[in-house]
């Protein structure tokens, strides 16, 4: 296992930020999936050896990682943080963290151009930091990760800021460092996103581990859990009628100009929706909600089980 | 199928015509400055000069053999002239960040994407440091002028010195108005809030020294002009209405006062904009 | 594992170097630098005209005794512990309020090496930028023929500029290590305290730095054990203390 925790915990003064964590990370990518206030920055933090623990213990690489130093030629950390020596280009940053790392200026050079041109800021290398956008921030902030080409790479909501289509090329990118021979650890909150990167997956919530394993898993549970769905609609009895003609509504009630419904196959059911309100059968819906469509409902349910 | 955040709902509470955002960044920056401990400590410090004149007063009132310690012009003269030193700390302490820490956070372009003005965003500010300011200054002062009136228990001390209570006035106002408006401009210049420290307290204490050594080099008093600090004393002493020694600087001084505000709304008109341009 | 102090903070120093040289905030050392030598400019031509006296406590002075008034009322009282308060403590809370020293705690070196890295470097362009001021000065106000005998005193007010950049340097950047908010409290020491200690009875003295300046071998020793003792502690406590970065 590259990484593994025992009983670890951590508190801010009264705060919980991690609460006897036992955990033990495989080799290749792993997704850590948490609402906002879970505990991932948290746990990634103290894996990286920029927090103590208050409790327990962390191995990376089978040793501790707190005043390890020569633990960081094999770790790279894409911390949240939007921060940056802005004065800084791209280039002559990486360059002065890749010396740091013990390179030649040679080296550190080289490995600098390859890492920009890997996150795709190769032709605005030479552009002060305080120059780039958002998207660019956070690339420029992957860069310094892999810089020195790290066996392990832990990335903290490494895809925020980013657009779509450079979402998908860093899920892409992250993928290819998986099946490189890297270790990466990513955090985000966004199910959809670890789905694209990995099927392993550790869901947290209130510094705990609610969840690991994998992420068709996690699906089922959510599939199995009931979906609520709020529909308005000129004639809710009319759309409750066709609705119930099917087996996908477990519960029906009415509330002032719409209808709420449970449903135990959410795919299904909203297929049959869509069939409905194409038709025109039932009338017009004007609007469709599902409250419990999101990670928090989740793990409310999980955290309940 | 689209889902909806039902997060959002459109206020339809009632709505002032003209905001009074200059208040409620003034009040948000005040609040958040008093949770900090150790700027109450800085503070309630502050008022430790106030606590010995008080003192000092009641034994001037109330034993004969210490009345040589009953007040005079010159008790508040000099009491504003300590407080220089907790003005100097206290702006430090609270002005640096004022603008600095908003530009850093990228949070100036947010504020004034709202419907407040750039002097709304520049008064609020500038009265979160003035009221802070006022009360280790202005407010000690006039307490102290009240605990005159309460221990000698008439009003023949007032009827005597009836310029007292405006020339404390104007003098810790004018205090307060330098010194808020230097720490704001040069907080607008940067985006960290220790460097707008460090150009505060290098302005005040460098210029200080300059004009000591050139002063004393050339013997010539004009050189207190480059000092905005000493430039105020000397507007200070005429205020109290002692015979200053540089006496034919006053109307210089003034001006030299005069033009350092300027100066500093000049900064801030050019530095407080919703755009920033990056080289 | 390889060194994990000395060769790091070199690599340190080099990076810190370049960022105190070629940033902004050098501006403010060089015109705190830069001011001494305008003034002595004004000075000299001020004597060379006759249009001004010098005068301290009722004695017209010379030229050359204003020199040492410049060092000890400009220099020893306000530039070099200013610089040192102004650069020394922000040298590792700058990198705090920031967040960029994150990215200096994942690399592969002590942390201790990046507070002597850091330190190194200050020391070097504090030096190289104030004691050149110092000697201009001098060169400046003081008569090419006078100078011969005035050497030994240039020699020994730079190493005293030298001296005082050091200790204060290391003792607020061990208060920038530790301390949410250096800068005030170094300015309390240096412009509250030291003045104020200087005229107290007994050893209260001795508790500032601005004493051992004054204090021949004996200060010259305590301020190198001082500057020696404060970097330790900043590199200790680096090691072991962990920040929590504003989000």
């Amino acid at each position: 296992m590259i990484i593994a925790t025992d009983r670890l915990s951590k508190w801010y003064g009264h705060v919980s930020g991690l609460n006897d964590v036992t955990v033990a990370l495989p080799e290749g990518i792993t997704g850590l999936l948490g609402p906002n206030g879970a505990g991932k920055s948290t746990f990634m933090k103290i894996v990286t050896g920029q927090l103590r623990p208050s409790a327990g213990s962390v191995r990376v690489f089978g040793e501790p990682i707190w005043g390890n130093a020569a633990q960081y030629h094999r770790l790279g950390f894409c911390p949240e943080q939007d921060a940056f020596y802005e004065h800084m280009t791209g280039r002559e940053w990486l360059e002065a963290l890749a010396r740091l790392h013990g390179m030649d200026n040679a080296t550190a050079t080289a490995s600098a151009g390859r890492a920009l041109e890997t996150v795709d800021l190769i032709d605005v290398a030479d552009r002060k930091i305080g120059g780039f956008s958002k998207g660019m921030r956070q690339r420029v902030k992957l860069a310094q990760a892999i810089v020195h080409d790290p066996a392990l790479l832990i990335l903290d909501e490494p895809l925020s800021g980013m657009d779509p289509i450079m979402r998908r090329r860093t899920i892409r990118l992250i993928k290819d460092w998986g099946r490189a021979g890297k270790s990466v650890v990513v955090s985000s909150h966004i199910l959809h996103e670890i789905e694209a990167m990995t099927a392993n997956i550790v869901l947290m919530h209130n510094g705990r581990i609610v969840a690991e394993g994998d992420v068709h898993q996690i699906r089922g549970l959510i599939d199995e859990h009931p979906h609520r769905v709020w529909i308005r609609a000129d004639d809710p009895h009319a759309v409750a009628r066709h609705l119930l003609a099917g087996d996908e509504v477990s519960s029906v009630r009415f509330e002032e100009g719409a209808v709420v419904v449970e449903t135990p196959k959410p795919d299904a059911f909203y297929s049959r929706l869509t069939r409905i309100a194409a038709s025109g059968e039932a009338g017009a819906i004007e609007e469709v909600t599902s409250p419990d469509d999101n990670l928090q409902a989740v793990f409310t349910y999980l955290v309940k089980q | 199928m689209p889902i909806r955040d039902q997060g959002y709902q459109r206020y339809r509470g009632d709505r002032m015509q003209r905001g009074r955002a200059w208040w409620v960044i003034a009040r948000t920056g005040i609040i958040e400055r008093l949770h900090r401990r150790r700027f109450l400590a800085l503070l309630l410090f502050a008022w430790s000069p106030f606590v010995v004149h008080a003192v000092q007063l009641y034994l001037g009132a109330t034993i004969v053999r210490a009345a040589f310690l009953a007040a005079t012009e010159d008790t508040f003269h000099t009491f504003l002239t300590q407080q220089r030193l907790f003005v100097f700390f206290i702006t430090i302490y609270a002005g640096a960040g004022l603008i600095a820490s908003d530009r850093q956070s990228n949070a100036l372009q947010i504020y004034l994407s709202k419907p407040i003005t750039r002097h709304d965003y520049i008064g609020g500010k500038m009265l979160t440091l003035a009221i802070f300011l006022v009360a280790v200054t202005w407010v000690p002062a006039m307490m102290l002028l009240l605990l005159q009136f309460l221990f000698s228990g008439s009003l023949e001390f007032f009827l005597s010195h009836p310029r007292l209570v405006p020339a404390i006035t104007l003098a810790s106002m004018l205090q307060v108005a330098l010194a808020v408006m230097t720490m704001v401009a040069l907080s607008s210049l940067s985006r960290s809030r220790r460097f707008a420290a460090m150009l505060y307290a290098g302005l005040v204490i460098f210029a200080a020294a300059l004009e000591r050594v050139l002063e004393t080099a050339t013997g010539s008093p004009a050189w207190i002009l480059i000092s905005p600090q000493n430039t105020l004393l000397l507007v200070t002493d005429a205020i109290f209405g002692e015979p200053p020694e540089k006496a034919a600087l006053l109307a210089l001084a003034v001006a030299a006062l005069a033009g350092v505000l300027a100066a500093c709304a000049l900064v801030l008109e050019r530095r407080v904009r919703a755009v920033d341009v990056v080289a | 594992m390889r060194d994990p102090v000395v060769a790091p903070a070199r690599r340190m120093f080099e990076l810190a170097l370049g960022e105190m040289l070629w940033g902004r905030r050098a501006v403010f050392m060089v015109l705190a630098a830069g001011a001494p030598i305008l003034l002595a400019v004004v000075m000299r031509l001020a004597f060379a005209t006759g249009s001004a006296e010098f005068i301290v406590n009722g004695n017209r002075i010379d030229i050359e005794s204003m020199f040492g008034t410049a060092i000890s009322l400009l220099y020893l009282r306000f530039i070099v512990p200013a610089l040192g308060v102004f650069y020394g403590s922000a040298l590792i809370a700058d990198e705090i309020e920031d967040r960029t020293i994150t990215y200096l705690f994942v690399r592969p070196m002590a942390r201790g090496a990046i507070v002597l890295g850091k330190y190194l470097a200050y020391l070097v362009c504090v030096i190289a930028i104030v004691l050149p001021s110092a000697a201009l000065v001098f060169f400046i106000m003081v008569p090419l023929a006078g100078m011969g005998t005035l050497i030994d005193m240039l020699v020994r007010d730079l190493g005293r500029i030298a001296l005082g950049l050091a200790a204060y340097g290391a003792v607020f950047l061990c208060a920038g290590v530790s301390l949410k908010r250096p800068l005030v409290g170094g300015l309390i020491f240096v412009f509250g305290w030291e003045p104020v200690a200087q005229v107290l009875p007994g050893y209260l003295r001795r508790l500032t730095i601005a004493y051992y300046l004054q204090a021949g071998a004996v200060g010259v020793a305590v301020l190198i054990a001082v500057s020696v003792a404060a970097v330790a502690l900043a590199m200790r406590t680096i090691e072991q203390r962990e920040y929590i970065l504003e989000q």
